[in-house]
């Protein structure tokens, strides 16, 4: 019995190998993001071919602050930092984001300015989607859109109920300060 | 003077001026010289990028329709397919039935202008209107000749124009061709295009194509549709005055063509639309006694196409047509006026060509602005 499993299975892996749809990083990448987490592969193909890949070099600005915000990125590879500029002080680093990692969904929605910069710090490949792209689909393909839509507004959802709970425990300590601050 | 830094710095900065002022002129000198090189010697290029640009204007007019086609189901590729088959069936139609028809008429009128005896008519017509006229205004005298040799040359172009048409179907189905490879691929072409655009402009340059095609489509829907909103009513009411005051004006369809293509002109587009009606109406009712002694129906194709007018301006234009097309008229008077340097067609493309060029410069404008990179 032995024996025969150690013949057969390399046999029917290497088999389940081809028979394996190969997945591209992008594609990869982009099936972790949760905007796009619940589409079907095909689903997430056709996203890829709306989508653009962007190499950057160390340094290089992805956008700056107060460019009018027109997309995500998803990063394939590689690693991006998001700075606040400051007038007359070096920009402060907000945060460091890696492969799989995503920035700027809301974008997608609102051309508002970007509120921070996003500035390669190594060599980097970036997934681009912007809303040109997002409309494209939602011409083309609507219920693929509806879906991207969709879960776009959940991600607004649930940072708007976080927002709203920051807000309730700040109120609550201002309560409590103003509160002290009466009967002292 | 007393400040020495001044005579130091003064000589250095116009020193800087005359050399950057002189790369300039050599970059200038440099960069016409290529384009002079490249216009003389590849005029094929030249050519082709007309048949490009003609194609691509085509592809923003039929791309909504695909994308419709697409959305419901239908993959690109058949859709286009489909489309192009409607469009085909159309235009062999119209070649077969449609064109013969329109140059027979041409070439009618422009006999009729030709015909000497036309001439005399229409001189002792001429006089009889002018004796009219001179009873309020005195002094007032229309030019017969002027007249004569301005339709005679109208129609001669209209006609050579139509004829050329057909010489150069082959063209057509050219450009026909490249633009079903627009529609079909045309996003990934452009996809790969931008794709070239560094980082730094990326981003912009995605917005500045994805608005500039947004606004042209609409431009360009706008306007077709403002035109064969014209042409229709201009074809039913021409219709209804023959059929009812029996105004015995022939060529309603080519009449009605040309008014729903000038229409495109803003302010001068009409009156290019009603002119060849009373023209071919003036000469189809020559010999008529009862028609010479009142020109009633001069007045009833005027108060037509008043009409027509009125509703394209207060219904039709408000819904179809984008608001890049507002103008000043002396902006159109002078691009009209460029325009006929070129001849008929340069007078009918001159006001649309401004007006796309227009909702280009302006995207390119706001999104340098907005990128903070002006």
């Amino acid at each position: 019995m032995k024996e025969k499993a150690n013949i057969s299975y390399p046999l029917f892996e290497s088999f389940k190998d081809k028979l394996k749809p190969k997945r591209s990083q992008a594609q990869m990448a982009l099936s972790q993001v949760n905007v796009f987490s619940r589409l079907s592969w095909q689903e997430i193909k056709i996203v890829e071919n709306a989508v653009h890949i962007r190499n950057y070099a160390p340094g290089e600005p992805v956008f700056k602050q107060g460019d009018p915000g027109s997309g995500m990125y998803v990063i394939i590879e590689g690693c991006v930092g998001i700075f606040l500029d400051i007038p007359s002080q070096t920009p402060k680093q907000l945060s460091s984001l890696g492969d799989g990692d995503f920035f700027g969904e809301i974008a997608l929605l609102d051309a508002s300015p970007r509120t921070a910069a996003a500035t390669a710090i190594e060599n980097s490949t970036i997934i681009g989607f912007y809303r040109p792209d997002l409309m494209d689909i939602l011409k083309t393909k609507p219920a693929l859109g509806g879906k991207i839509l969709l879960a776009l507004s959940e991600v607004l959802a649930v940072r708007l109920r976080s927002t709203n709970g920051e807000l309730v425990k700040a109120s609550r300590k201002l309560e409590a300060f103003l509160d002290s601050e009466a009967n002292e | 003077m007393s400040n020495p830094d001044f005579i130091n710095i003064a000589p250095q900065s116009v020193r800087l001026f005359f050399q950057s002022f002189f790369k300039t002129l050599v970059y200038f000198i440099v960069l016409i010289l290529a384009l002079a090189g490249v216009y003389k010697a590849f005029p094929l290029v030249v050519d082709a990028l007309f048949l490009i640009i003609i194609a691509a204007i085509l592809t923003a007019v039929f791309n909504p329709l695909v994308d419709r086609l697409e959305s419901s189901g239908l993959r690109r590729l058949y859709g286009t397919l489909l489309m192009f088959g409607g469009i085909f069936g159309l235009v062999a139609l119209g070649v077969v039935k449609g064109i013969p028809t329109l140059l027979n008429e041409v070439g009618r009128i422009k006999d009729v202008i030709q015909e000497t005896s036309a001439t005399e008519s229409l001189n002792s017509m001429m006089g009889d209107i002018n004796s009219r006229i001179a009873e309020y205004i005195p002094g007032f005298q229309l030019d017969l000749d002027l007249i004569s040799s301005l339709s005679a040359q109208f129609f001669g172009q209209l006609g050579s124009l139509l004829a050329g048409a057909l010489d150069t179907l082959a063209t057509i189905i050219f450009i026909l061709i490249i633009t079903m490879f627009f529609l079909v691929d045309g996003k990934r072409m452009t996809k790969q295009l931008i794709g070239m655009v560094p980082n730094r402009y990326f981003e912009m340059s995605l917005n500045i194509t994805y608005k500039t095609k947004q606004q042209l489509t609409n431009f360009l829907r706008g306007q077709l549709l403002a035109a064969l909103g014209v042409g229709i009513q201009s074809f039913i009411g021409l219709s209804l005055l023959n059929w009812i005051f029996d105004t015995n004006i022939s060529g309603v369809l080519l009449i009605s063509t040309i008014a729903g293509m000038a229409n495109m002109i803003p302010f001068v587009g009409p009156f290019m639309g009603m002119v060849p009606a009373i023209i071919v109406s003036l000469f189809n009712n020559l010999g008529d006694p009862i028609a010479a002694s009142h020109f009633y129906y001069i007045i009833h194709i005027i108060s037509m196409f008043l009409i027509v007018q009125i509703i394209d301006n207060n219904i039709i234009s408000p819904i179809v047509v984008s608001g890049s097309m507002e103008m000043h008229p002396l902006t159109v008077i002078l691009l009209i006026l460029v325009g006929s340097q070129i001849g008929v067609l340069g007078m009918f493309l001159a006001v649309p060509a401004w007006g796309i060029s227009k909702v280009i410069i302006q995207e390119v404008y706001q999104g340098l602005k907005g990128h903070h990179l002006i």
